[in-house]
């Protein structure tokens, strides 16, 4: 400051007086606006327009606002949906330099800048707007409201995003299809840290995680090399975090804010990273779990993911756990339903570990019903947490299916694994196998027979046929497509069964006819067919994945009677309780098959739990 | 590369650059900080006679700033792109004012911008920043938005922005 003071030229005393001389001369100053306003050049940074259908409120820009000139605020009337905040950025044209960063990392393009440049008011007020489609209402500007001219706006070179995705390694089709390895090799901490750059650090992936995790947070920290932080984020709602970070639905992914222009950040390979690179040892000191003893013991039926996440929560709480599993092992459909070649057994273990570290007790071989009573169990705990999953397999029920060599896929794909591991004998082996559904067990049961038949006859013959009539409209992921068909399945898209054809007592093959309709105006399945199209499949043994349900035969008669039911799914509120007080519920029963709802809903149950026991004291 | 462009090259292998062809008419070419002087002076003579810009880079990981000046030649369009790396905490090169007189005015504002002191030019004075009291502001330790939120208090606005914006779009009338 003193340094520039002292540069200031010297007052003369006579200044006041010679300023007079200028008063007959022609000023030097154009007056703005001019008669003639001068156009600004074609990519002129002028005052912002943000088109609202497409921002989607995710606040880069107000981030990366070298002179913090923008605020997100937000707008009532708009309502937060998936993939979008009901907020849009406020800029403070006192404070905005006009650089246009917030134009260059925009991430979906709805912010540009006008060629509109003249704004002139006396009130500070008029210098504060939410752009919309519109844009400034300039004063004495060059435009009419709304017809400025776009100036600046993003290209190629200026574009700060890096849409395209860190790519993922993975095991060559023609090597893995003769083996259950697993496919996807993992990030190496080059890759992960690259990858973790592409995040804005939004959020919007939060909302539409079912289980609201922390995905900004634990992305930040890969970044920042601090892998432990990043498990804290990870297990401040998810303790089966390796088991998501290999076969989540990622549904964060799909609501991406890269994703709008690019590849969304691959969020559920960043989360495997994490997990992978921190040892099992170290858990322990990362995330310093004391909590103090309730005194209260909770029983849980079922070691699937919403049993395990309730039994880590309720532990982390100080409850007393224990967990009856029917199967030997336990992990529930992630023990013996999804394919090792996708979650090989080490990387549940590693889950399981932590839960039973915390003093978790898993019963095995424990079948509620057979080997305990309900009511045993009811006696024991002073609340209980049912997580039985969906176990048992649905039928098309057509002509046929109830020969030998029709098979469920859950069964068998239970058999392949138990197989694998060797718990169990070889399950049959098809030269020739027709599987019959669209979703991602479907192409479970493909891919796993496909390895088989690599394995035993060198060569596949695995023909799946779906009602949908197009990949995109099938239930399955899009990448379990792709690699099913790299591996050699193929894919009959829009047939639907009419009988498995028997043969001197056997399977001879499935004929099918025409879908043309899957689902009615309603949205509801309501198929409808065209019988004169018709094709024939041959095989030697039929495989139907067409959706799982659950087996409720282990409650007694006057417990069923008293919960409630919707479409055999548990009704409970939003904490997991049953019409029962102390009974509560989570998982494939209340929500349907998916992973991490499974773990959303045991996060749930276990607050709920927790809340319930607290109010009886 | 134009031919004069390999000439002068040639010209310049004595002093051990490190050279790397950009496109057909630029070319980078590093040198230590001794020998900077000399390589400037032989591409003036071989026909780069115009110094378009110096400028700099922050290179804060490595802790040192690399000067960057730009040579054209007006027979053939070719440039050359010639840099050297100094030390970011000790920030100190000699004038080329000698050889351009044109440079001062870039020195002073490497200075003003990067801090760099360039031994044989005094005339440091600011060229475009008013009564500037922090570190040089293009070093990448700068944080323009610390410094604009310490500079610029906010403004307590009391225009509803969002109801005005609702007018705009005709949600709502005015």
């Amino acid at each position: 400051m003193k340094q520039s003071q002292s540069q200031m030229p010297k007052k003369d005393f006579f200044a006041p007086v010679k300023a007079w001389k200028f008063l007959g001369k022609k000023p030097v100053t154009i007056e703005v606006p001019n008669k003639v306003k001068r156009e600004a050049s074609e990519r002129y940074r002028g005052f912002h327009i943000n088109d609202w259908s497409k921002c989607i409120g995710c606040g880069t820009c107000a981030k990366v606002c070298p002179t913090d000139a923008i605020k997100m605020v937000e707008v009532p009337g708009l309502v937060q949906e998936d993939g979008k905040l009901p907020q849009r950025p406020v800029i403070d044209y006192g404070r905005c330099s006009f650089c246009a960063l917030c134009v260059d990392i925009c991430t979906t393009g709805s912010l540009q800048m006008t060629r509109e440049y003249i704004h002139i008011s006396d009130d500070p007020e008029d210098y504060i707007f939410m752009p919309t489609e519109k844009g400034i209402k300039a004063k004495r500007g060059l435009y009419e409201h709304g017809k400025a001219p776009l100036g600046w706006v993003k290209d190629k070179d200026s574009d700060l995003l890096d849409l395209e995705r860190v790519l993922m390694e993975m095991v060559e089709p023609q090597e893995r299809v003769r083996s259950f390895i697993e496919i996807v090799k993992g990030y190496s901490k080059e890759q992960a840290m690259k990858e973790a750059a592409r995040c804005v650090g939004c959020g919007i992936c939060t909302y539409t995680c079912p289980a609201h995790m922390d995905i900004p947070q634990y992305i930040e920290s890969i970044y920042n090399d601090d892998l432990e932080e990043g498990l804290r984020w990870l297990y401040r709602t998810n303790p089966l975090s390796m088991v998501c970070g290999r076969v989540c639905t990622h549904r964060c992914e799909s609501v991406c804010a890269i994703g709008n222009r690019g590849e969304p950040v691959a969020i559920r390979w960043l989360k495997r990273y994490i997990i992978d690179n921190v040892p099992l040892e170290e858990y322990s000191r990362i995330l310093d779990i004391n909590p103090e003893k309730k005194g209260k013991s909770i029983g849980i039926i079922g070691s699937g993911p919403a049993g395990l996440a309730a039994a880590y929560f309720l532990a982390t709480m100080g409850y007393d756990v224990t967990i009856y599993e029917a199967a030997p092992r336990p992990g529930g459909v992630m023990r013996y339903g999804i394919p090792k070649y996708r979650l090989p057994d080490e990387a549940l273990d590693k889950d399981i570990a932590l839960i039973e570290a915390l003093g978790v007790r898993i019963l095995t071989n424990m079948k509620v019903g057979e080997d305990i009573s309900f009511d045993e169990i009811a006696k024991k705990h002073d609340a209980v947490f049912l997580a039985t999953g969906f176990g048992l397999g649905r039928s098309t029920k057509v002509p046929g299916t109830d020969h030998p060599n029709v098979k469920q896929a859950l069964p068998m794909l239970k058999m392949i694994r138990d197989f694998l591991r060797g718990d169990g004998p070889k399950p049959p082996v098809p030269k020739k196998l027709v599987v019959i559904g669209g979703g991602n067990v479907a192409m479970d049961i493909s891919r796993s027979m496909a390895r088989l038949q690599m394995i035993e006859y060198g060569k596949v013959d695995v023909h799946t046929a779906s009602l949908e009539r197009t990949y995109e409209e099938m239930p399955a992921d899009m990448d379990e497509i792709e690699e099913a068909l790299e591996e050699g399945v193929k894919f009959y898209p829009g047939w639907g069964p009419i009988e498995i054809v028997i043969e001197n007592d056997e399977v001879k093959g499935v004929r099918f006819k025409k879908c043309i309709r899957v689902f009615d105006e309603n949205h509801r399945f309501n198929p409808q067919f065209d019988e004169e199209k018709q094709i024939f499949l041959e095989a030697d043994m039929v495989i139907e994945a067409i959706g799982q349900a659950p087996d409720y035969s282990y409650l007694p008669q006057e417990l069923q009677e008293k919960l409630e039911f919707f479409r055999g799914r548990i009704k409970t509120n939003e904490y997991g309780q049953t019409a029962i007080e102390w009974l509560f519920a989570g998982g494939d029963i209340v929500h349907g098959p998916d992973i991490v709802h499974g773990v959303a809903d045991g996060h749930a149950a276990a607050k709920g739990i927790d809340l319930y026991l607290s109010s009886k004291e | 590369m134009t031919n004069s462009m390999n000439e002068a090259l040639k010209a310049i292998e004595i002093f051990n650059p490190m050279v790397e062809e950009i496109d057909e008419r630029q070319v980078k070419v590093s040198v230590g900080n001794d020998k900077l002087v000399s390589v400037l002076e032989t591409l003036k003579s071989k026909g780069y006679s115009h110094l378009s810009l110096i400028t700099c880079v922050d290179w804060i990981d490595d802790g040192q700033l690399e000067l960057v000046y730009i040579l054209f030649s007006w027979q053939d369009g070719g440039k050359f792109i010639v840099t050297t790396r100094i030390d970011r905490n000790n920030p100190k090169f000699v004038t080329v004012k000698e050889i351009w007189p044109v440079a001062r005015f870039y020195e002073r504002e490497l200075h003003e911008f990067f801090g760099v002191e360039f031994e044989g030019n005094d005339d440091m004075k600011p060229l475009f920043l008013e009564l500037w009291d922090e570190m040089p502001p293009l070093r990448k330790d700068f944080d323009p938005r610390e410094y604009s939120k310490s500079k610029f208090p906010d403004r307590k606005y009391e225009k509803d922005v969002i109801k005005e914006a609702k007018i705009f779009r005709g949600e709502i009338d005015g």
